[in-house]
């Protein structure tokens, strides 16, 4: 069941992109999408079934609160685990994050570990492994 | 004592020196009335601020370059090194077996070499891993490298304006072209968000900032996450 799970990754920056997509996979999530901004993320998240979103903060266009704020507005897409990862490490965007429903935060650099931890600690909270 | 410099020179001089602090005192009087007048003296200050923060910001890409480099460069010796391992052993388990083939197997050392390959192949694989994520610095670089950028081009535009403004009234070799838009002179671009954010470049001494996934942690236990 997990390993079927889709993960949609979000981030401006390719390589970051290119990093989660391997971790996750390494990990056993080898279904991934990306989407370089929130606007691109929404589409994709709308046109498509997906189970779990990671995503960066500090994107061009629609950053990752506007994206997590989209995403609990809407009723089709506001059960998504959202995960984000992101060099932003104040503790008011921490809070911030949680207060808008973020299934978890994670400031980079970070480890294969850690996201491996909170990846499966969210599922784990979902019932989805 | 003479200083073989002829009287009516010295005088010139003289005259010259005191013409060119009159003309510095003049020009730096026109900039600090154009700074103020223009609203402009609370931006060099604002400037003076950032300055020190993009220096520390571009310590900051050396400090993680460096590291991600030195990253790299040791997975890469230790991913090397299990592979030379591996490549010796193979040829020595390779001789054997062509020497004595149900020797090799019932000594074990076919085994122990499957059980080296293994274990050589997870290490590998973990150097391999070390090395993609050393990569996120282009992420946490390319950041900070923006702002800076930002800041840089953000100086630019201003001091631009502040020459076209203050440049003398007669017609130049080459005119200055304003990239800027055709408001007002007086008009100065304020920026909504501060020009600096991204990754916080020194943590040390900051309590808004968390200082790594640990503190992370404990802030969203402590809002009952």
């Amino acid at each position: 069941m997990a390993n079927d799970l889709k993960f949609l990754v979000v981030d401006d920056f390719s390589t970051m992109r290119r990093i989660v997509r391997n971790l996750l996979k390494e990990i056993g999530y080898p279904e991934a999408d990306e989407a370089e901004d929130g606007v691109v993320a929404l589409h994709k998240l709308r046109n498509a079934t997906f189970h779990f979103v990671v995503s960066d903060i500090n994107m061009p266009n629609m950053n990752g609160f506007e994206l997590l704020n989209e995403i609990k507005k809407d009723e089709k897409l506001k059960h998504l685990p959202v995960l984000m990862v992101t060099a932003e490490a104040r503790k008011e965007d921490i809070v911030r994050a949680a207060q808008q429903g973020a299934a978890g935060y994670i400031v980079k650099p970070f480890t294969k570990a850690t996201l491996e931890d909170k990846v499966n600690l969210i599922l784990t909270k979902l019932g989805l492994k | 004592m003479s200083t073989g410099i002829p009287l009516s020179s010295a005088a010139t001089t003289a005259d010259l020196s005191q013409d060119v602090h009159q003309r510095l005192g003049i020009l730096t009087r026109q900039l600090h009335d154009s700074l103020q007048g223009l609203g402009l003296a609370e931006k060099v200050k604002t400037w003076a601020g950032e300055l020190p923060d993009a220096k520390s910001r571009l310590t900051y890409i050396a400090r993680l370059t460096g590291e991600a480099a030195e990253k790299v460069l040791n997975n890469v010796d230790q991913a090397k090194a299990h592979h030379d391992h591996i490549a010796a052993e193979t040829r020595r388990i390779g001789e054997l077996i062509v020497k004595d083939p149900v020797s090799a197997v019932a000594k074990g050392h076919v085994m122990n070499f499957i059980h080296d390959v293994e274990d050589a192949t997870q290490q590998i694989d973990t150097n391999l891993t070390n090395i993609m994520m050393a990569q996120d610095f282009h992420d946490l670089t390319g950041q900070v490298i923006s702002k800076v950028v930002t800041l840089a081009a953000n100086i630019e535009a201003q001091l631009l304006q502040l020459l076209i403004i203050t440049a003398p009234a007669e017609p130049v070799s080459k005119p200055v072209e304003a990239s800027a838009s055709p408001a007002s002179p007086t008009t100065f671009v304020v920026h909504e968000h501060p020009v600096l954010q991204g990754p916080v470049v020194n943590p040390e001494g900051n309590p808004d900032v968390v200082k790594g996934q640990s503190e992370v942690d404990d802030l969203l236990a402590s809002l009952g996450f």
